[in-house]
């Protein structure tokens, strides 16, 4: 009697050992880069964070597939190596010996991932799914790119520079033009001379330096 | 009288700052470290510095004195010296435009550059994703992202130079924005340039220096510094070295375009410009120096941090092959484990030995580059990986802004100074002109910043200016030297600065220089014929690299006809000249000369 107990529970917990094994055809394999990620503050990978692991998947698989009540049982995990990274499958709370389609498991990944991730502190790239790709976030596309914007602010100073350059010799004419009639009005003829030299008086400075002349 | 007096510099610093713009410009920043690497490092200095008193100086104050004393542009002051030989001047003129008109585009992307560094991340630091959305875009990958940044998304540059396309509107939006600085700088002339070449002459030291002290103080600057200054004494003994140093001096000081004759011709008659043509060969070399340290610096930055990448991958590769614990292997130990693993799993090691790269930090140090390569894609590579690399970047791209532009302003000097003396444009105002030839030169322009028009300007600097130039040049100092004669030359430069050029420049302007010139001429036709078809190297967006292309016959005709139309000014004009002469000798002999009173 003890003999055919013990037989049954040897066969029994072998049965139970099957379904995970590397490279199996619905199971996962997983790596973890805690010191990578983490650095001084890592944590240590130790039976209970491999339990934690566990209840998320599972937390995972009852998120997705609504109905179904998945528990820590579900998730068996095998081949746990120093680097931090096993294989997992997951059973079917319906039927215990039957393990869940790898395509289901995966969606129910991706929907999850984030939540995954910050269970353990990690990112897409430490904490990878052998197989399952990370869905990239959408590249963030502004309205107007913001080159345009400070191109259009110095195009505008630059464009006004070359008005008021273009603009103020023609001002400051106006201007002299303007005292010069006035000065007119108030003194006839005799002032005219004089006008004549004060424009004088403005450009000899560029004569005098025309030396070149002078030399002939 | 008095409207045709020309305009002069303020003080003659301006003058002096005006040169030092001019000449320190993108090529010390991006040529001469070149040359310094692919020439034995330190060792390249000898041959630098010897060029630099045998031609260099020499003929930077033979322009200056040509300019001062004749108070014209190019073409005015050749025809002046000679009749016959005004076409060096035509020619000078010829080759300042073609300058122009492909200088600018470098501006441009300068901009393009600036503009895109004020975002959170740099858009040259991570590859942009696919549609899909499930990974990065191929040719990004291939490549790297400061490559894809720019031969994608600011050249968009086609496979080879007979694919084209339309404009690409940023691009054309730049180059329109660096015309319109470049006429807000030169719309009133001198006046305005006076004014603007303290800023531009100034500002490139100040971020040079920040520069000096952020590229010492990153991890790995000191491998770059002590690979540039270990000296490889052998590479003097190659003649290609003697010949770089030549050619690099003279380009770089900007000798033959014009600018310099214009730049003195706005000078006092008595301004000592011999002891400020020594002081502007010897600041612009001194900056080549400077700007090598930095750009060593900053290799050795960017060696250093690719190398240490390659060995995190390579332990990446190791710790997942072989699934060890996460801090058993550092990066100080990846070969060592490489050994143990090699001899202990063999048959595993095996299947990674593909993946397997090779780590070495001389072969990252080795990769020299030049150009514009150097300028937009090793240097922004580093600069993303500086903490704060959005204020790197704004900093460095107006430092080449500065200097692009401060060529630019002697570049448009050189055209507008000779056109002005004609009789039909003085009477045009300053702004008129200056916008009319900044309007036509950013038309034609356009044209570069096409698919293809990476290419084109490729072929405009590899064969636009260089030489042409030697031509000029050489003319040049022979025509001081024999035609015109060293006496009456000593004798101008005497009325001038009142004492007489001593022997050591009479000896260089008579026999040394025309000796190295014509032998670095002579080399570069020997090189053109020996190289065969001309080639350029494309963008291949599968390979994601550069390959080498020939040109098209239509590109090589090109080439010949950029040659031929500047180097054929100086004989037509002769031509012209004489045949005028001859004609109106004839009227002479006829009616009785009335004598003009002109100056």
């Amino acid at each position: 009697m003890l003999e055919k107990i013990l037989i049954l529970l040897c066969l029994s917990s072998a049965l139970a050992e099957q379904p995970c094994k590397p490279d199996a055809s619905d199971g996962y394999k997983v790596r973890l880069s805690i010191k990578t990620a983490l650095g001084d503050e890592a944590y240590v990978w130790n039976e209970n964070e491999m339990f934690l692991f566990r209840a998320t998947l599972a937390f995972a698989m009852r998120s997705h597939l609504n109905g179904q009540e998945f528990d820590v049982s579900n998730i068996i995990v095998c081949d746990e190596t120093p680097r931090v990274t096993f294989w997992f499958v997951v059973t079917s709370p319906l039927n215990t010996s039957g393990l869940v389609d790898k395509g289901v498991v995966e969606e129910a990944i991706r929907m999850s991932r984030n939540r995954i991730n910050s269970a353990f502190l990690l990112t897409d790239k430490t904490l990878e799914f052998i197989g399952i790709t990370p869905t990239l976030t959408a590249p963030v596309n502004p309205d107007t790119p913001p080159w345009l914007i400070v191109f259009g602010v110095v195009m505008g100073a630059v464009g006004a520079g070359i008005i008021v350059v273009l603009v103020s010799p023609l001002v400051l004419k106006k201007r002299k033009k303007n005292e010069e009639t006035d000065e007119d009005e108030e003194e006839t003829g005799v002032k005219a001379v004089e006008n004549g030299s004060t424009r004088e008086g403005v450009y000899n400075m560029s004569f005098s330096d025309d030396e070149r002349l002078t030399q002939m | 009288m008095d409207k045709g007096a020309r305009p002069n510099w303020d003080n003659p610093m301006q003058f002096v700052l005006a040169c030092v713009s001019y000449a320190v410009g993108l090529g010390n920043v991006w040529r001469f470290p070149y040359l310094c690497q692919l020439h034995g490092g330190g060792g390249f200095l000898i041959p630098y510095l010897i060029m630099l008193f045998l031609e260099g100086v020499p003929l930077f104050y033979l322009e200056l004195a040509i300019g001062q004393k004749m108070s014209l542009g190019s073409i005015g002051a050749w025809t002046a010296i000679s009749p016959y030989l005004g076409g060096v001047g035509l020619a000078s003129v010829v080759t300042s435009l073609y300058l122009c008109l492909y200088y600018n585009i470098i501006n441009a992307w300068s901009f393009w550059y600036l503009f895109h560094s004020f975002q959170s991340v740099l858009p040259w630091a991570d590859c942009p994703i696919n549609s899909n959305r499930t990974g990065p875009i191929e040719e990004c990958e291939r490549a790297t992202p400061t490559q894809y940044f720019f031969y994608r998304e600011t050249l968009d540059i086609s496979s080879s130079i007979e694919v084209n396309g339309g404009i690409h509107t940023g691009q054309a939006l730049c180059l329109v924005l660096a015309w319109l600085i470049t006429y807000l700088f030169i719309v009133r002339g001198v006046k305005s340039t006076g004014k603007v070449v303290y800023f531009t002459a100034t500002f490139p030291y100040v971020v040079l220096f920040i520069y000096l002290i952020r590229g010492m103080t990153l991890h790995g600057a000191i491998n770059g510094v002590k690979y540039m200054f270990t000296p490889k004494m052998e590479q003097l003994a190659n003649p290609t070295t003697w010949i770089n140093a030549a050619t690099q001096i003279f380009f770089s000081l900007g000798l033959g375009f014009g600018s310099l004759i214009a730049f003195a011709s706005y000078n006092q008659y008595n301004n000592n410009f011999e002891r400020q043509a020594i002081i502007v060969s010897l600041i612009n070399s001194g900056t080549s120096i400077f700007a090598s340290i930095v750009t060593f610096a900053i290799y050795g930055f960017k060696a250093t941090v690719n190398y240490e990448n390659c060995l995190e991958r390579t332990r990446l590769l190791l710790l997942n092959a072989f699934s060890l614990a996460e801090d058993s292997i550092t990066m100080d130990t990846v070969f060592d484990w490489i050994e143990k693993l090699n001899t202990t799993y063999p048959q595993q090691f095996a299947e990674i030995a593909d993946k397997l790269e090779n780590c070495d930090l001389e072969s990252e140090l080795d990769t020299a580059v030049e150009g514009t390569g150097l300028a937009f894609i090793v240097y922004s590579e580093a600069i993303m990986n500086m903490p704060l690399s959005q204020l790197w970047s704004v900093l460095y791209f107006i430092m080449l802004l500065l200097l692009g532009m401060g060529s630019m302003l002697g570049n448009v000097t050189a055209i507008v100074t000779p056109l002005r003396d004609f009789k039909i444009t003085s009477r045009m105002s300053n702004e008129l002109l200056n916008g009319l030839v900044c309007l036509f030169c950013l038309l034609l322009g356009l044209g570069f910043t096409t698919p293809s028009g990476n290419y084109w300007f490729t072929m405009f600097n590899d064969y636009g200016a260089t030489f042409s130039l030697l031509f000029i040049v050489l003319i040049e100092v022979i025509t001081v030297s024999y035609i015109y004669g060293i006496k009456r030359f000593e004798k101008d430069i005497e009325d001038m600065l009142g004492h007489r050029p001593n022997w050591y420049w009479k000896i260089m302007w008579s026999v040394t220089s025309p000796v190295l010139l014509i032998a670095l001429f002579i080399f570069y036709i020997i090189n053109y014929i020996k190289g065969g078809t001309p080639t350029y190297q494309a963008w291949n967006k599968e390979l994601g690299k550069s390959e080498v292309m020939e040109y098209p016959v239509f590109g090589q005709l090109f080439i010949g006809l950029l040659l031929v139309s500047s180097v054929s000014c100086v004989p037509l004009t002769a031509l012209y000249v004489y045949c005028r002469k001859r004609k109106y000798g004839n009227h002479h002999k006829r009616q009785r000369p009335v004598s003009t009173v002109s100056t």
